[in-house]
């Protein structure tokens, strides 16, 4: 059988870079049961993983440590570095901390690939780093088949200002600070499918630093707060309620998407990861009719460099989104609240 | 028949695979393997969002999913500059041959109808067409209990069917309403445009 043009080339390029997370169940088999050492001084460890981990140094100054690294998203060099690099820098912001210093991780296809390719990946890295304040001390770099590019980024905060994912109340009202559908529509990019002004609203907030929407947050009393990465909006926020004795209710009508991730779910162009975050959390999520039949999808897309969710107190909610969007996340909203019940249940409605 | 053969292949390739030959190679008949879930989902929603009828078989761990329909390339999808919920729910149509619910007592059906019809509006937009046929256009007519609700419905831009034929039969046809007139030929083409069709 004849093989065309355009399937040989699809077969030539079949990879899923964004959405390279390992499975979460998957993952969690993996690190069940571990012994795992301890230490009076860890603050946030893997016995209730979080964004990212927390050691006290003295009374006054905890030290954040977190690594992101995954492969190519964009074919863009320099802004696939940004991405990147704003993607690893995030965790920092989620657990409310600033960044500080930071190392290189990277895997490059040597022969195959030019080395300005890496050169540029490394520039929209730095660009990146400047803009959070983060000095870049150094890296490792392997051969590999796979370009990979991330950072391991260590920063500071005060042990008693640690925002974790978990520490929600009910009344809080939950706002995302970007729009979701990322995964989606990088991987109909793949298939040339999405007009210019959609992908590059979709990749300028990939590249947009989470630092602005952490500085509003800090200047509030803020719950809990995690950022939307592999699991997708809905997989993180079953994160924060599992285990809080307390539920979520989402109004989809107030989440952002970005334009024609619904309609790219709707032909069947998604990451595989939608499916495996949805087989993973779903049973923790009510769909009421009024969601729609794809936007579901959306809710559990992976997202690469996503927004953070931050639960607030109900009377601060609509001070702090109008913070937000000052500075600069415009499309920052309230997508809905926390409940008493039931417990460990997402109402989407 | 052409075959694809997705296996190995991870997103969005597999969709992409059956893209190219719906929209290139103009196949209306073709099977694609892969051997994922995921992969199998995503290839069933885009032979959906192509019109095109499949059916899955799982074998020797693969899914086979067949697909037939009409080949070619769609104009490019109109992308809705932001989120509205109601373009993008499944659509519903309720198809009523009659004007009680079930069979026991006929009074108790009759009241369990209204409360039915009533009760329409909790679908929020999933709610696309009312079908009225058989005994079911007596709740389009004068006196019907539930005529204010249906109007209601219509009002919120839910398209409401009433068979002539049926009206005629009962004698009905100055009675009408609410809705609109219909014949069979609408109706088969409202039923086969529809997500899921509830039949009462």
């Amino acid at each position: 059988m004849a093989t065309s043009p355009t399937e040989q080339k699809l077969r030539e390029t079949a990879s899923c870079g964004c959405a390279a997370k390992l499975p979460p169940g998957e993952l969690a088999d993996a690190l069940k049961g571990l012994d795992l050492p301890t230490d009076k001084n860890l603050l946030v460890g893997l016995d209730r993983p979080d964004d990212a981990g927390v050691y006290r140094i003295t009374d006054d100054i905890a030290m954040i440590q977190t690594v992101d690294f995954f492969t190519q998203v964009v074919e863009d060099p320099y802004r696939f570095g940004m991405i990147a690099a704003a993607n690893a820098l995030s965790d920092i912001y989620a657990m409310g901390g600033v960044p500080r210093t930071a190392l290189n991780i990277v895997a490059f296809p040597l022969g195959v690939m030019d080395l300005a390719v890496l050169r540029r990946i490394l520039e929209g890295g730095i660009e990146k780093m400047k803009e959070a304040g983060v000095v870049l001390m150094g890296g490792h770099s392997i051969q590999d088949k796979e370009l990979k590019y991330g950072l391991a980024v260590t920063g500071f905060i005060h042990p008693s200002r640690v925002l974790t994912k978990k520490s929600l109340c009910e009344g809080d009202r939950l706002i995302l600070t970007k729009p979701i559908g990322t995964g989606i529509i990088t991987t109909a990019m793949k298939a040339d499918m999405v007009p210019e002004d959609i992908s590059e609203s979709a990749v300028n907030a990939m590249t947009r630093l989470n630092k602005a929407a952490a500085e509003a947050a800090s200047e509030f009393t803020v719950h809990a707060c995690t950022d939307i990465t592999g699991f997708g909006l809905l997989g993180h926020l079953a994160e924060m309620v599992e285990g809080s004795g307390l539920g979520a209710r989402i109004d989809t009508s107030k989440v952002p998407v970005f334009p024609g991730a619904v309609d790219f779910a709707r032909m069947g162009l998604m990451p595989a990861a939608v499916h495996k975050n949805r087989d993973f959390r779903g049973w923790m999520v009510s769909f009421a009719p009024s969601a729609g039949r794809f936007l579901p999808y959306v809710c559990f897309d992976p997202q690469t460099s996503g927004g953070l969710l931050v639960s607030v107190a109900q009377e601060d909610a609509d001070s702090l989104l109008t913070k937000i969007r000052q500075y600069g996340d415009n499309a920052a909203a309230i997508i809905g609240e926390v409940v008493r019940g039931p417990d460990e249940k997402i109402i989407v409605e | 028949m052409k075959e694809i053969d997705a296996r190995g292949l991870s997103c969005p390739a597999p969709v992409l695979l059956t893209k190219a030959a719906i929209e290139e190679e103009r196949e209306g008949r073709l099977t694609i393997i892969v051997d994922n879930k995921a992969s199998k989902e995503n290839v069933v929603l885009f032979l959906e969002s192509k019109n095109f009828g499949f059916s899955v078989t799982e074998k020797n761990g693969g899914f086979y999913i067949t697909g037939e329909g009409s080949p070619g390339v769609d104009p490019a999808p109109e992308l809705a500059s932001s989120y509205d919920p109601s373009e993008e729910t499944g659509k519903i149509i309720i198809m009523a041959a009659t004007d009680r619910i079930g069979h026991g007592d006929d009074e108790l059906g009759r009241k369990l109808m209204i409360n039915f019809i009533k009760t329409l509006k909790e679908m929020g937009p999933s709610l696309w067409r009312l079908v009225f046929i058989n005994g079911g256009v007596k709740l389009t007519v004068t006196g019907s209990e539930v005529l204010p609700d249906l109007q209601a419905l219509e009002a919120s831009r839910i398209k409401i069917l009433v068979c002539g034929t049926c009206l005629t039969h009962f004698d009905l046809l100055d009675e009408k309403k609410v809705g609109e007139t219909t014949n069979m030929l609408d109706i088969v083409t409202a039923l086969q445009l529809a997500d899921k069709v509830i039949n009462i």
